[in-house]
């Protein structure tokens, strides 16, 4: 059974400027969570703000039964998210949607291509992998506008795993964009190598970006988390999909494409399917 | 156990529901992902994903935007048609002890009048919602449902092809919804339920832009109940069927107030996205009411309330 928890928030702190990071205890989502899931939040007391917040899962200590959350503080729902005091409950359901997929070869190379918050299901699924594998196949780039926004860049490398990391304004790393790396990295390998498998969280454009480029350097694996608005977050509303290549099964109108619901049967996708738009 | 239980039970047309309480159509798809937050044989009944006979895409993203105390939707019925259903989701649906009601749409009166043919064979479902209240979509549904007489063309097509226990569901966007209440009545609708979402808007000022693809969408929520519950008022006076009430029910107490209002059922919808456990709380809430206040069912306080 799925189950709306009654969490308790541990601590909450605020990592850089404008970034928050709140540490909730629920054995039960602590317990079951994967990389590239998330939970749904109520981050208000009444009916305004109304719908739950989509948050995915940052770091998950199942012995603990603790898990957290990283966010930057845009809106309404992450101001009052933020607000939560340690002691206080915070209503979530969850862990919900597809995980990324991590193959089954020990012997794979992992490519993690972030973009700003895109980074907090990437230090998940950073640490996951590192536990299955060890760090030495795995390469972290991480990009954002300025060297404040650049998250969990100092987590990746403390576990070794071999970093690149851009700015859009050049105080941090590379000046300009994390494609840009993406593309230098992918000319080092040979495209027929199957074993490289490329995972991305970062805005729209960026992921359509890191989708072409794979595609022209013929990458066979290429997922890619996307965050689109939701209502209700498990599957019932239809309200967050994305259109995906071939026909709806039963549809024999012609359409080459179909909906699909970011929340269930995303958000991670296999971006070959996915139309960008 | 020596404790009268409560009679919370209560009929649809031919529909024996344990509890008054059900689902809006669109808010709990076919029952499949709620089934992993309860038991689905809680429910008085489950109203299915509004079905077409021809799978649908439904509308472009984005189709949901947030308002206060509210949301607006514009998904365009998008459902896998009625292969689909038959096939897969009702299959599943009769694992539960729960009637279930098809909610039908079609772009023609035929289409309505097709589907509610073949549901009329199908072991598992209870009844059909008929929806001409949809106002996301561009063809048929609304169009139908905004006159009596297209009311009435669509509900004596469907009554013509089928026994099952009909349901007409009503736009509150029409001049009187009472007129068509009667036209969906007098053609042969065995209940009627009432409202579907209002039709709004909303405008992304930074980027000067229609938060929906489809530019409008359906309004729903708790900002909508005051009117809701007026509209259900005013069609339980004027009608003999029975009413299933909705609109922005979020609470037992918010059910109580559409059943004292004359609706003998309610269904829950957006509160469904809320809290999934929204349903089974609200049926443990009304049984609570009705013990604290000494009344032995829910169907004495139906239409009860007074002038104050």
């Amino acid at each position: 059974m799925k189950g709306v928890y009654d969490c308790e928030v541990v601590a909450q702190s605020e990592v850089a400027p404008g970034v928050g990071r709140t540490l909730v205890a629920c054995p039960e989502i602590a317990r079951q969570a994967q990389p590239g899931q998330f939970v749904n939040v109520r981050v208000g007391h009444t009916t305004d703000p109304l719908l739950r917040r989509p948050f995915s899962v940052h770091a998950a200590y199942p012995t603990e039964g603790v898990f957290s959350l990283l966010y930057v503080i845009v809106g309404r729902g992450t101001e009052l998210l933020r607000k939560f005091q340690p002691g206080e409950k915070i209503s979530m359901v969850g862990p919900l949607g597809r995980p990324f997929d991590l193959g089954d070869s020990p012997d794979a190379e992992h490519l993690i291509v972030a973009g700003g918050c895109g980074a907090a299901p990437l230090h998940f699924l950073c640490d996951v992998l590192c536990a299955k594998w060890g760090c030495e196949r795995i390469t972290v780039l991480a990009g954002a506008q300025h060297r404040d926004a650049l998250l969990c860049e100092a987590e990746f490398r403390a576990h070794g795993v071999s970093v690149g990391a851009s700015t859009d304004d050049g105080s941090y790393g590379h000046k300009g964009l994390v494609t840009d790396l993406l593309r230098d990295h992918l000319a080092l390998y040979n495209p027929s190598d199957t074993r490289l498998r490329v995972y991305s969280c970062g805005p729209h454009s960026m992921m359509q970006e890191v989708a072409r480029i794979c595609a022209d350097a013929g990458v066979r694996e290429c997922q890619v988390s996307l965050e689109n608005n939701m209502a209700c977050g498990f599957g019932v509303c239809t309200g967050c999909v994305q259109k995906i290549r071939g026909a709806a099964k039963g549809d024999n109108s012609g359409r080459d494409w179909h909906h699909e619901r970011v929340c269930v049967d995303g958000p991670v996708f296999n971006a070959e399917d996915i139309i960008w738009e | 156990m020596g404790v009268n239980r409560l009679d919370l039970s209560t009929t649809i047309g031919n529909i024996r529901m344990k509890n008054p309480v059900t689902v809006a159509s669109g808010t709990f798809a076919y029952g499949q992902e709620m089934s992993e937050f309860y038991d689905l044989s809680r429910l008085g009944a489950i109203v299915t994903k509004g079905t077409s006979l021809k799978p649908w895409p439904g509308n472009d993203y984005p189709r949901t935007v947030e308002t206060s105390s509210g949301m607006l939707n514009a998904i365009g019925l998008q459902n896998d048609g009625l292969d689909a259903l038959i096939n897969e989701k009702i299959p599943f649906l009769r694992n539960f002890d729960v009637p279930v009601i098809v909610n039908v749409v079609g772009h023609t009166v035929e289409e309505y009048a097709e589907i509610a043919a073949w549901l009329d064979n199908v072991d598992g479902v209870a009844g059909i919602e008929i929806n001409i209240s949809c106002p996301n979509v561009k063809q048929g549904c609304l169009a139908f449902g905004t006159t009596p007489e297209g009311t009435a063309e669509v509900v004596s097509a469907v009554r013509a092809r089928t026994s099952l226990t009909i349901i007409t569901k009503l736009s509150p966007n029409v001049g009187s919804v009472i007129q068509i209440a009667k036209a969906a009545v007098d053609a042969g609708s065995d209940a009627i339920s009432l409202v579907n979402t209002f039709l709004g808007t909303a405008i992304d000022p930074w980027k000067r832009k229609f938060r929906l693809s489809n530019v409008t969408g359906g309004l729903s929520g708790p900002a909508i109940k005051p009117i809701a519950l007026r509209m259900v008022y005013e069609v339980a006076q004027a009608v003999d069927v029975p009413i299933v009430g909705m609109g922005g029910i979020m609470t037992a107490m918010d059910a109580v107030e559409f059943l004292l209002a004359g609706a003998d059922a309610v269904s829950i919808g957006t509160a469904n996205f809320v809290n999934p456990m929204a349903a089974v709380e609200i049926i443990d809430g009304i049984e609570e009411y009705l013990q604290s206040m000494g009344f032995g069912s829910a169907r004495e306080i139906v239409g009860t309330v007074a002038e104050s």
